[in-house]
């Protein structure tokens, strides 16, 4: 055991700290991350990937597709940019969202939400079938 | 963190027709550079006097524009393809 352990347990048996901040000192004495950053480091995804596959309106064999991919260092830097909007503005983008039947509330992204995500996003597929049987695939994922 | 230097946009038609751009954003940041050294001390203050944090902000912008780098958008229709990529 190291010095530095035994000096944590030792505080903590004085009652000098709780068990609380015996355990997060212990963490960062390993190196230890949240479980979300933890399982972002082992697979240490870079990317965002979305891809869509639509058929065509006028009815051709050819499907349109959509192939995007965004860093997710900028996804990170736009959730940080977003939390520092006034508050006011942030109000006036939930009104707008919600007057389009979206539900999300901005105040609620944040950067360690996002991070939590990213580490359970590892495949996510959507089929939807629109207006006049038309079919469109979802799939996102990152790499 | 550096800002994207270059950006390629490529267009491809299905009757064969294809343009390709590429776009040497460095030579946009070193025009933009000396009216960004003037802009930024005001934009900082009459953050400050908004009551904002101009540091944080400033800072946020950075790494939005530092982290656009490796976006890739492509875009295949019926009749073309439309391709970005920023490096």
């Amino acid at each position: 055991m190291s010095e530095n352990r035994k000096q944590i347990l030792a505080m903590l048996a004085e009652g000098r700290i709780n068990a609380d901040e015996a355990e997060r000192l212990l963490a960062a004495l390993d190196g230890s991350a949240p479980p979300a950053a933890k399982a972002l480091a082992a697979g240490a995804p870079k990317y965002l990937r979305v891809l869509m596959e639509a058929d065509d309106k006028h009815g051709g064999e050819v499907r349109s597709k959509i192939n995007i991919r965004v860093p997710l260092q900028l996804l990170r830097a736009g959730v940080k940019l977003a939390s520092l909007l006034p508050p006011e503005a942030r109000e006036q983008m939930n009104a707008a969202l919600h007057d389009k039947g979206v539900g999300l509330d901005i105040n609620q992204i944040k950067p360690e939400n996002l991070d939590e995500l990213i580490a359970n996003l590892k495949d996510v597929s959507i089929d939807i079938t629109g207006k006049k049987n038309r079919h469109a695939t979802i799939r996102v994922f990152c790499e | 963190m550096m800002p994207p230097l270059l950006a390629t946009i490529r267009i491809e038609r299905k009757d064969g027709r294809r343009l390709r751009l590429w776009l040497p954003l460095f030579l946009f940041w070193l025009i933009a550079l000396p009216f960004v050294v003037v802009a930024l001390p005001v934009v900082a203050v009459v953050l400050a006097v908004m009551g904002r944090r101009p540091f944080a902000i400033i800072a946020a912008y950075w790494a939005v524009l530092g982290a656009l780098s490796g976006t890739d958008i492509e875009l295949n229709g019926r009749r073309s393809l439309v391709a970005m990529h920023v490096y």
